[in-house]
């Protein structure tokens, strides 16, 4: 009950999602229309006990008084404030859009927009011609930073009477060399991912269940 | 800008190097050293120059369309008036930088062609962006809720959202995000699912791009054109060598040569100056640090003292 | 007002967020602490709507369809990891929710993502397009191949296999320094989306 049952549930599940995609019986149609709406629920619950889960570590810590407690407190505030907002005043008006547009989303977005700093210094620091295989990593780096912005798909070169923008070399980069990288290790991954699912659907692959599972 | 000590930067193999060689050797150490370690807050500044002063004072640099940007644009311009598109906005404010600029020229070009649009986001957070500028473009363009575009929001698990739209569009969504019936909304009459829509965009910061493909694409033949940011959109070319996405558009550059395909400038051409400006300094910066190791590997050599420990690599 | 008001205030958290720049700080900390617990709250109300009210209330409590009643009991399994004495009945909604998605995967990842991109991968015959294409997918063909080479770990890579995945290498990395630029292009991007904001956005919403 405790171990096999959820592995037995399992694979009815997988299986009725796997046979659908070649299958076009009714019943069946209808029951894979009802698990993924049952998914999305369950997805969507999962997430709220995230939320709730946050709430209840940042509630402990100030329970506790452990360091940092006083920006617990402006979490939690935060988050009730938020949820007090969309009770009162509705989702569509009032503090809860201002908040997101004014206070979340230009945050949000600084937070990331940091990286650029950061990759600049990184990028300084890390990338030097120490091996055939990283003088290539890095030359292909550097011709589509500049290849694909407006200043690089003015530089060039002449050979002969052909003319070669860093814009051109870019995309040649991009077309060839980058898209059979990609594609082989989307072909891995796809055989990876594939493998995974079919263990799962039959009950060999069980750890996301859990210890003891 | 030599690095201090005590500020958190570690000692470079070159000056440990020079270090053991002795008062007795003189070479002049400063140089290679003080292109290898400059100190990271004089980097941000040049960065953040680099980027501030093309939007004070701009150059005007002119921006040439790429091929997968005039195939997006080609497939918006294929559209009649009174098709319908689904569009949805698979990003949060961390992208929006790079996104929004997408999103308000693709919805531009549909409702200046009186093309109808169906939106929706697969993140909790996409549903503040997209209502801004639904509201802002509909706004621009005189196009009226329930009629010329409707808004589902956010709906949870994107696969199942993707496959479930394949089925019934109705049945995912029961309300759109005003809790209006969708049954009763004008504009979903004789529209449930995906063979009832012209055209699939997705503006997305993650994988989306890839799932929609997979599940919309591939089960149930839509057609489909993407915004990624520039880290999705080197992933992407395999699906649109392989025929599988349309035409995409990659990070603000792509966005800014949609803005100019259309002949609307927005945040993506404004951009597109400091984009140039900030790259390039990233690439003097890369190549100063190269100058400085090429000298410290030349003077290891000469002196015949022991090899970077990081050689090789 | 409020939407001038808006502005400034989200010109001062931007502030407040690259004070990190300069060091770890109780400024950059508060905003830090006022995002998360802004962002939880903003997301607890869409998740709501979206998964309670939206794909549960109205289909089952207003429109009687009880074939949705198990997706809420689903949901309700989840909510028993929070404690430890019932917690194993959660298994099932994660069984339930990772198999399903195993499910729709197989085939769609085997058709989209393995099947099509081989295919794509071989090249044109010489009647169908130019010897410049017919050239070019053959160095895809190399690249590919030679990457899944590197990639295959049930032998080693000694003598041709070792030689092509070298190759398969080389691919990689220029591949890789695609992957660097974009990255760098991208990062660019999202700060010159708050420039924008702190340089045109506010001076406009100040009428300067």
């Amino acid at each position: 009950m405790k171990r096999t049952g959820p592995v037995v549930f399992g694979f009815l599940i997988g299986m009725l999602m796997l046979i659908q995609y070649f299958t076009q019986v009714p019943w069946i149609d209808d029951r894979y229309n009802n698990v993924l709406d049952w998914k999305q629920v369950v997805f969507g619950i999962t997430l709220i006990l995230g939320v709730v889960s946050l709430f209840l570590h940042h509630w402990k810590k100030i329970e506790r008084k452990t360091g940092g407690w006083g920006y617990s407190v402006v979490t939690i505030a935060g988050l009730l404030f938020m949820i007090a907002a969309a009770l009162i005043f509705g989702r569509e008006e009032g503090p809860y859009p201002w908040m997101f547009d004014h206070v979340q989303a230009p945050m949000q977005s600084t937070m990331f927009a940091l990286l650029a700093f950061y990759v600049a210094s990184a990028s300084y620091r890390a990338f030097r011609v120490r091996s055939f295989h990283a003088a290539l990593l890095l030359t292909a780096g550097v011709i589509v930073m500049l290849g694909r912005v407006p200043l690089g798909e003015m530089m060039g070169f002449h050979i002969g009477e052909h003319y070669f923008s860093l814009g051109t070399i870019s995309t040649l980069i991009l077309d060839y060399p980058n898209l059979a990288a990609k594609r082989g290790v989307m072909i891995g991954v796809g055989l990876g991912m594939t493998a995974t699912a079919i263990k799962i659907i039959l009950g060999i692959e069980r750890t996301y269940l859990g210890k003891g599972a | 800008m030599v690095t201090q000590s005590g500020q958190g930067e570690q000692m470079g193999a070159g000056e440990q190097q020079d270090a053991r060689q002795g008062p007795g050797q003189k070479t002049p150490r400063w140089t290679h050293e003080m292109l290898m370690n400059m100190d990271r807050r004089f980097i941000f500044v040049v960065i953040a120059i680099a980027v501030a002063a093309p939007l004070i004072f701009p150059l005007n640099l002119p921006v040439r369309s790429s091929r997968e940007a005039e195939a997006y644009f080609n497939e918006m311009e294929k559209l009649q008036p009174g098709d319908e598109i689904i569009f949805s906005f698979d990003y949060e404010p961390d992208t929006m930088a790079e996104l929004d600029p997408m999103s308000v020229a693709t919805l531009r070009h549909a409702f200046r062609k009186d093309v109808r649009v169906l939106a929706q986001t697969t993140y909790a957070g996409g549903v503040g962006i997209a209502e801004r500028i639904l509201r802002q473009v509909a706004q621009e363009y005189d196009k009226v809720y329930g009629e010329d575009y409707v808004f589902f929001g956010y709906n949870p698990d994107y696969s199942a959202t993707i496959l479930r739209m394949g089925e019934s569009i109705r049945s995912n969504y029961p309300t759109d995000h005003y809790h209006a019936p969708t049954d009763g909304i004008p504009l979903m009459k004789g529209v449930d699912c995906y063979d009832d829509i012209e055209l699939l965009v997705t503006v997305t910061a993650s994988a989306l791009a890839e799932y929609w493909i997979i599940w919309a694409g591939g089960k149930y033949k839509q057609r489909i054109i993407a915004g990624n940011t520039a880290i999705q959109a080197v992933l992407i070319y395999p699906y649109y060598q392989a025929g599988q996405l349309a035409g995409f558009l990659g990070g603000l550059k792509g966005a800014a040569e949609y803005e100019k395909l259309i002949g609307v400038s927005g945040a993506g051409l404004l951009g597109m100056d400091a984009q140039s400006v900030a790259h390039l300094a990233i690439v003097c910066f890369i190549i100063l640090g190269n100058i400085g190791f090429l000298i410290q590997k030349s003077r290891t050599k000469q002196t015949g003292g022991p090899r970077d420990s990081r050689q090789g690599g | 007002m409020w939407e001038q008001a808006g502005i400034v205030v989200g010109a001062l958290v931007t502030l407040a967020i690259f004070s990190l720049l300069y060091k770890d700080n109780p400024l950059y900390r508060f905003a830090e602490s006022l995002l998360v617990g802004v962002s939880a709250g903003y997301y607890l109300v869409q998740y709501c709507f979206s998964a309670i009210y939206r794909k549960f209330y109205i289909p089952v409590i207003g429109e009687g369809d009880l074939w949705l009643l198990p997706g809420g009991i689903l949901g309700l399994l989840i909510l028993l990891r929070l404690s430890r004495r019932v917690q194993w009945m959660s298994r099932y909604a994660i069984a339930f929710y990772v198999a399903a998605w195993s499910g729709y995967l197989i085939p769609s990842v085997l058709q989209e993502r393995i099947l099509i991109q081989i295919r794509s991968t071989f090249p044109p015959s010489l009647a169908e397009a130019s010897i410049w294409a017919v050239l070019g997918s053959l160095f895809l063909l190399v690249g590919v191949v030679s990457i899944l080479v590197y990639f295959f770990f049930s032998a080693e890579h000694r003598g041709a296999l070792g030689r092509i995945s070298q190759v398969g290498i080389t691919f990689l990395m220029v591949g890789f320094g695609a992957s660097f630029g974009y990255t760098v292009m991208g990062r660019v991007s999202l700060l010159i989306g708050r420039f924008q904001y702190l340089f045109q956005d506010l001076p406009q919403a100040l009428s300067f």
